[in-house]
């Protein structure tokens, strides 16, 4: 009876935590491509605006949700390791230069208007991309799905924005896979996402003028 | 002794649906409108000695579009759109596709504007075609211009 009682246990521990433990999610891998060619320096920040990271209540490398077998949730993270922004900045970074830009990283660390406006002027270029993060997560449990808020602006070297588009939303994007198919699900839903967001006509114009 | 029996029933009911997970989604670009679009180029993916560009080539074709396919990434000669897809395939009793991913990019920047993902584990498995045929019919549902 001892013995049946150790055994559910650790089938109870198996089950409950299963392959959700330790989840980690590619962004670097994301290949974003975008809709303009240009030519140019811009300036690029990405913000970590979440209100769970800026709270502490969750890590900045924090990216979504692995539910267990009674739909317990473990913190999936960046593969990476460094905070979520710092992938989205790589992956962006990467974009623009394909698409014919070169790329300043800005180190903006607060979405406040105040903060962002000053950051630019003082270490911006003529054009200068940021993309606040709102809401990124994703999560798992027999189907994936992703919780998105995402605003993307352009400034000029005075701070002025003058283009911007905003993404939100809550979509599945598909199956509780196993940990690799969702990973590249996840970063597919980052290359679609901030693909769409640079589609708009005031963003594509801004950045070609 | 009730809860533990309970408790593996649970268990096991959730093993076996996980067994049939299915997943089928697709994202199109509002500003593109996928009927005005007629020639396609699907570029091969190098590890794919399967001829699945062969097959999205086929249902391309049946639809009423042109398609042809290419191991290079540009194609010879102008298109509308550029097809690039994603498979993978696992073990049990025989090989299955386990998922495809299917991408509609504008030739020009590479831009990514639609996609669709098809998901289906081992119980509900389908042939690649099938496969194929959905990821497409999926995309090509989900058009916003188009409707």
């Amino acid at each position: 009876m001892r013995a049946l009682k150790l055994f559910s246990s650790l089938a109870i521990v198996l089950f409950v935590t299963g392959c959700a433990v330790g989840n980690q999610y590619d962004y670097q891998s994301a290949q974003v491509s975008l809709p303009l060619v240009g030519n140019g320096d811009v300036g690029l920040g990405v913000i970590d605006n979440r209100s769970y990271v800026l709270n502490g209540d969750k890590a900045p490398n924090f990216i979504g949700l692995q539910r267990g077998g009674f739909n317990n949730p473990f913190d999936v993270t960046t593969a990476s390791g460094k905070p979520l922004t710092e992938d989205m900045l790589d992956a962006l970074t990467d974009a623009l230069t394909n698409s014919g830009f070169g790329v300043k990283k800005l180190n903006i660390s607060s979405s406040s208007p105040v903060v962002v406006a000053s950051v630019v002027m003082k270490e911006g270029q003529e054009k200068n991309i940021t993309l606040t993060v709102t809401d990124w997560k994703t999560d798992v449990f027999m189907k994936m799905t992703l919780h998105f808020d995402l605003l993307l602006q352009v400034f000029t070297k005075e701070g002025s924005v003058i283009a911007s588009n905003q993404l939100r939303g809550k979509e599945l994007i598909g199956g509780g896979a196993f940990e690799s198919q969702n990973s590249r699900a996840a970063a597919s839903a980052f290359e679609t996402k901030i693909g769409r967001l640079f589609n708009s006509p005031n963003i594509i114009a801004a950045l070609k003028e | 002794m009730k809860s533990i029996f309970r408790f593996f029933s649970i268990a096991i009911v959730l093993m076996l649906t996980s067994g049939c997970a299915t997943s089928l989604v697709s994202d199109v670009d509002s500003q593109v409108d996928l009927d005005a679009l007629q020639r396609f180029y699907v570029v091969k993916l190098s590890a794919d000695n399967r001829g699945i560009q062969h097959l999205i080539v086929n249902k391309l074709n049946s639809m009423g579009k042109t398609a042809v396919a290419g191991t290079n990434p540009n194609p010879a000669s102008p298109v509308d759109a550029v097809v690039t897809y994603e498979d993978k395939w696992m073990w049990d009793i025989s090989m299955y596709m386990l998922e495809l991913r299917i991408g509609i990019r504008d030739p020009e920047t590479n831009y990514k504007f639609a996609s669709g993902h098809s998901y289906r584990t081992s119980l509900v498995r389908k042939s690649p075609e099938e496969m194929v045929s959905e990821v497409l019919g999926k995309i090509f549902e989900d058009r916003p211009k188009g409707e």
